[in-house]
């Protein structure tokens, strides 16, 4: 988790990210904030995050982000 | 059948009594199909086909990528305790091609139909200039093809539907009537919204009851979409045609003055238009999304694409620019950047971060642009809009720290003012493309913009373009209403309140005279037909 704050508030060091869970639903986070993401998030998990994965729910907030990266690390 | 002719008022009519009256609840949802049926075929039965193609088409290879999903997913299971992690991700992967073979099918069939009869004439007649200039003797053959009624629009929503299956985002629908119903949905197979399968397609099979308070907000906000449509719109597109009828006899002061016009009209135009259709749905009990946020307001260019024909920017960033985005190339590019020296500079840094959105934006508004319609000056259009995008991404550091230099407050109201006023003067420049006969023709519109400005002769021909003072005035009457409209929503949106709700609550005469003024307006103002005054409506009704 540490690891994933790290990377969203370098990306957007604007962002409450502890505390915020409408991060897409709000338009906090773009689309381009989006793409940037899976790339880091990639890298740093290991995991291929896929176009059927970019759903609001899975950006929301940290911890839904960490709950995706945990379930593709499982495949 | 035309949203705005009284056939339309009396179809919807004649199905809001039969659906609300029609006893066996659970299949109202029949009669609305029946309805889109009826609406297509008076459009021309001979439309049908096509639509029923892709319908059929979509619903079919849904149900096959489902059934091969399902299948591997109960082989995996049976197989769990026998294969080994690599077996198994060799079998998902040999399941994955599979899938990606029948969407495939699904891509070539239903966007073939679509870009053979949209684009056909435009690549023969490229390919056969290229050929003749080269001296070849060969020519592809003109065809009459005719574009059957919101193939865009429902090609687009079936397609999505179909990408949504294949993600296991959606479950198949298995009853193809009750798909065929979300391919046609008749106050949206127009023009739109192109809507998303999960979000709407329950709406239309649930029955619904009849609820006074949707009917009158259904109505109200069809009155509206009445009044930017016939009353401005059509009001602005009569000066608009003469001067398209004859463009390169206007001086650069007119042209200006016609681009301007067309930001009013094409706003006017397609959001009336969706209200309407939003209204119509809604009195059925479906709400279908928003299309138009304000986009005049906007800040900036890709703030415009979020707030301007929304259903079609959410279409485009969900199946192009997120998969091309997120692509392994384009990661991968990124990330050989961000590892060669070049990417270890701030500037690397920052190009490696955003190459693949800025590339894939531009991407994407090549296929808005082109989708626009099959000509050069709508690839300008696009290339103009995305690189504007592209150009404001890769060169955001830059405008940082010109900001910083300047100690401007990105918060001040006068900046934001001058974002807009930025913004809106760029969409101005791509609608030149819009209006503009041609390419060259557009790029001629803009050295004109610059050396040929006279308002005399501008306003002697400006009023020879079939409106006179009196309409303009009207026009500019309502201009300032849509505005102000405008900026009520905007200070309520953060409330989640819009403006009938408001309304709502305003006294019983209060509200009355506000439908009241609003159909006088419409009845009286309204454009009917080829003339254009109230009288020609009045006598052809009555």
């Amino acid at each position: 988790m540490d690891e994933l704050m790290q990377i969203l508030e370098e990306l957007r060091p604007d962002v409450d990210f502890e505390n915020e869970t409408s991060l897409i639903d709000n338009s906090i986070l773009d689309s381009f904030d989006i793409v940037a993401l899976v790339g880091e998030l990639n890298d740093a998990f290991d995991i291929e995050i896929k176009p059927n994965n970019l759903i609001p729910e899975n950006f929301n907030s940290a911890k839904a982000m960490m709950a995706m990266i945990e379930q593709l690390q499982d495949e | 059948m035309s949203y705005t002719s009284f056939n339309f008022i009396l179809f919807v009519l004649a199905t809001v009594l039969i659906y609300f009256l029609f006893p066996l609840k659970k299949y109202r949802w029949t009669i609305l199909l029946v309805a889109n049926i009826v609406f297509y075929s008076l459009a021309g039965y001979k439309y049908s086909v096509f639509i029923l193609f892709t319908s059929i088409s979509s619903y079919l290879i849904a149900l096959w990528i489902e059934k091969i999903s399902a299948s591997s997913k109960a082989l995996l299971k049976s197989k769990k305790a026998e294969w080994n992690r690599d077996q198994k991700k060799a079998y998902k992967e040999k399941t994955k091609i599979k899938k990606r073979w029948v969407m495939a099918l699904a891509l070539i069939l239903n966007f073939g139909i679509l870009a053979f009869l949209k684009y056909y004439n435009f690549f023969s007649g490229s390919l056969n200039d290229l050929l003749g200039a080269f001296k070849i003797d060969f020519s592809l053959p003109t065809l009459k093809l005719f574009l059957p009624l919101g193939i865009s629009f429902y090609t687009f929503q079936c397609m999505g539907y179909v990408v949504d299956v294949y993600r296991e985002k959606t479950q198949a629908q298995k009853n193809p009537f009750k798909f065929l119903m979300f391919a046609s949905f008749f106050p949206q197979i127009i023009q739109g919204p192109i809507s998303i399968y999960d979000q709407l397609a329950h709406q239309l099979y649930e029955p619904h009851d009849f609820d006074f308070a949707r009917f009158k907000h259904g109505c109200e906000l069809i009155l509206w979409g009445f009044v930017k449509k016939i009353v401005i719109a059509d009001r602005a597109v009569i000066a608009i045609n003469s001067v398209t009828a004859n463009y390169s006899s206007y001086n650069g002061t007119t042209l200006t003055f016609t681009i301007l016009l067309y930001s009013l009209q094409l706003y006017a135009d397609f959001s009336g238009g969706i209200d309407i259709s939003r209204g119509v749905a809604q009195i059925f009990g479906i709400d279908l999304m928003e299309n138009f946020k304000r986009p005049y307001f906007s800040k900036s260019i890709s703030e415009y694409w979020r707030r301007w024909h929304i259903s079609l920017g959410v279409w485009m960033k969900n199946y192009i620019f997120y998969p091309i985005a997120t692509s392994n190339l384009f990661l991968t590019a990124s990330k050989n950047i961000k590892k060669s020296k070049f990417g270890k500079t701030a500037a690397g840094s920052h190009i490696a971060k955003v190459l693949p959105t800025s590339i894939a934006s531009l991407i994407v508004f090549l296929v808005v642009g082109i989708w626009h319609g099959a000509s050069w000056k709508y690839v300008a259009f696009g290339v103009w809009n995305g690189g504007i995008i592209m150009l404001g991404i890769l060169l955001q550091p830059i405008f940082d720290i010109i900001i910083d230099k300047l100690h401007i407050n990105r918060e001040n109201i006068i900046f934001h003012i001058f974002q807009m006023a930025r913004t809106f003067i760029i969409v101005l420049v791509g609608y030149i493309f819009d209006v503009a006969p041609s390419f060259s023709q557009g790029m001629r519109t803009i050295i004109l913009f610059f050396t040929n400005q006279n308002l005399k002769t501008g306003w002697s021909e400006i009023s020879t373009l079939g409106l006179g003072k009196k309409e303009y005035l009207l026009l500019l009457l309502f201009t300032i209403l849509i505005f102000i409209v405008s900026l009520i929503q905007e200070k309520h949106e953060l409330r989640g309140e819009n403006i009938r709700q408001i309304l709502d609550r305003k006294s019983f005469f209060v509200r009355w005279a506000v439908i009241f003024i609003g159909v006088m307006t419409v009845i009286v103002f309204g454009v009917y037909g080829s003339g254009y005054n109230a009288a020609d409506f009045v006598y052809m009704q009555f």
